[in-house]
């Protein structure tokens, strides 16, 4: 579905990723961990193409609306409501507006904020505004989802019920994940492919570790899993590693 | 809410106390009428103005000039800025111009304008439309610059393009910059609209306003000055409600 094939991308003057390869398949979710600095979501940004990138290619068969991204801020209009804000791409791609709304609607149901289409975002709590802007992103029914730690903000129990009815989604309809993420338990719940960024700059892909754990998935059920510690631990000190080596590097 | 109340009563008692005390030092004679003329020799010259019905043809004429002045500054002022930021071409030759009519203080271009466009209308409309439109330019051209780019991407990753930009983002940033800075146009179209009367006119406030200080009569220009003052004030109102409906999303 998505394939990243050594690419190398530039901060300004400072080179952030150097070679990184990875790939995506259909339905599949796959999370991309790091220390700070080693280009997650310059990565995510090359694919979605508001990142140049210095080498290397990013090639899918999807087109362009096939291909949504949630932010780490959730970047809604202020002066538009719920409702507009979710109906607003589905403008771009043809619809008029009364199905627009009609449909804007249904995804505010189906992530539990039905009646609160008339609201402005800044009528909705931290974790309303994400499901929003899921819903915005939903509402064009992508076959591939490129998140940046888009509930990183939100406090733990809020947090982990979004993500739980992300998980939901993402399995029912096949959609295709790519999550960048800090939080290595995050990473191995949700995932079906962990990849693992060294430390930057020039970071490379250094790891990958295919995630064992049957679906669907239940977030808590999932951490109790027998296989669970031992990844965790065995990805928690490769990237101590990698903390490590770059900061050697430093000194 | 109660704390509220008592400032807007101390306030109104501190303003009755000023001018009592100035009415009485005016009945006193401490007060010379030719330079300082007592609050009720003012109110005076005010029931005077409106009841031989002479006030109209000066409001329609600083209204009229005020009003066209801030509507064709706000509507040129925004294309301009918008032209000028969209496109670095139009920004290289507009910005350096608006830069040099900022520098001048720009009621200085009244007798040119008089000279140009005759002591009609049309020369105060132009200085209140300069006054608002360089304004306006500012206020547009740097807000679309400074624009949130996390808004900018969100509309380019849901699939708008440069159409949707402008009507999604842009346009609803450039009410809110214009709705913030309205009530210093209005001010500015009046100031506009005054100074042009002042300076050559046969018709308007500006115009009572010089035939006030040619015949030495304080109480008018005082009269004339308060009046300019509920007017703006009352059009302050209004702004406000427009900016309070516009900028609901706030």
């Amino acid at each position: 579905m998505l394939r990243v094939a050594d690419l190398s991308l530039s901060y300004g003057q400072v080179p952030v990723l150097e070679g990184a390869s990875l790939d995506i398949d259909d339905g599949q979710f796959v999370s991309l961990v790091g220390p700070s600095g080693s280009g997650k979501s310059s990565l995510l940004r090359a694919v979605m193409g508001l990142q140049k990138p210095l080498a290397g290619s990013v090639t899918t068969e999807l087109a362009k609306r096939d291909i949504g991204i949630l932010f780490q801020d959730d970047a809604l209009l202020p002066w538009r409501t719920a409702r507009e804000n979710v109906a607003l791409g589905l403008g771009f791609h043809g619809s008029n507006r009364r199905r627009a709304a009609d449909h804007a609607d249904s995804w505010l149901t189906q992530l539990g904020l039905s009646g609160l289409g008339d609201r402005y975002p800044r009528q909705l709590s931290g974790g309303q505004r994400k499901r929003v802007a899921l819903a915005q992103v939903l509402a064009l029914k992508p076959r591939l989802l490129l998140m940046d730690e888009p509930f990183a903000s939100l406090d733990a129990i809020v947090r982990a019920r979004v993500t739980q009815d992300l998980v939901d989604l993402a399995e029912r309809e096949r959609i295709g994940v790519l999550l960048v993420t800090h939080d290595l338990e995050e990473a191995i719940s949700l995932s079906d492919v962990v990849y693992l960024l060294s430390q930057g700059p020039r970071a490379r892909m250094s790891q990958r570790y295919d995630i064992p754990l049957s679906r669907p998935r239940k977030l808590i059920a999932t951490r109790s899993d027998p296989r669970f510690a031992p990844l965790l631990e065995r990805l928690w000190d490769d990237l101590s590693r990698e903390v490590d080596r770059g900061a050697a590097e430093a000194a | 809410m109660e704390r509220r109340k008592y400032v807007w009563l101390r306030q109104f008692i501190a303003f009755a106390i000023i001018i009592g005390l100035w009415e009485a030092a005016g009945r006193a004679k401490l007060l010379n009428p030719l330079y300082a003329p007592s609050p009720s020799r003012i109110v005076g010259a005010l029931i005077d103005l409106f009841a031989g019905g002479t006030i109209w043809p000066h409001l329609e004429a600083t209204f009229g000039a005020a009003l066209g002045g801030l509507a064709l500054g706000i509507v040129v002022g925004t294309v301009l800025g918008i032209a000028a930021a969209l496109a670095p071409f139009l920004a290289e030759l507009l910005e350096p111009v608006m830069i040099m009519l900022n520098a001048v203080p720009r009621v200085v271009l009244a007798p040119l304008f008089v000279i140009w466009l005759g002591i009609g209308i049309a020369s105060k409309v132009a200085l209140s439309f300069v006054l608002v439109a360089v304004l306006i330019f500012f206020t547009v051209f740097t807000g679309i610059l400074q624009v949130d780019r996390r808004l900018i991407e969100r509309i380019t990753t849901l699939g708008g393009g440069r159409t949707a930009l402008l009507r999604h983002v842009y346009l609803p940033s450039i009410v809110a910059w214009i709705m913030g800075n309205l009530k210093v146009a209005v001010g500015f179209a009046f100031t506009g609209a005054v100074v042009g009367e002042f300076v050559a006119a046969s018709r308007g406030l500006g115009y009572l306003l010089s035939f006030a200080q040619s015949t030495y009569n304080s109480a008018l220009m005082l009269a004339l000055v308060l009046l300019i003052m509920v007017f703006v004030l009352v059009i302050f109102a209004l702004a406000g409600r427009l900016e309070r409906h516009l900028l609901r999303w706030r």
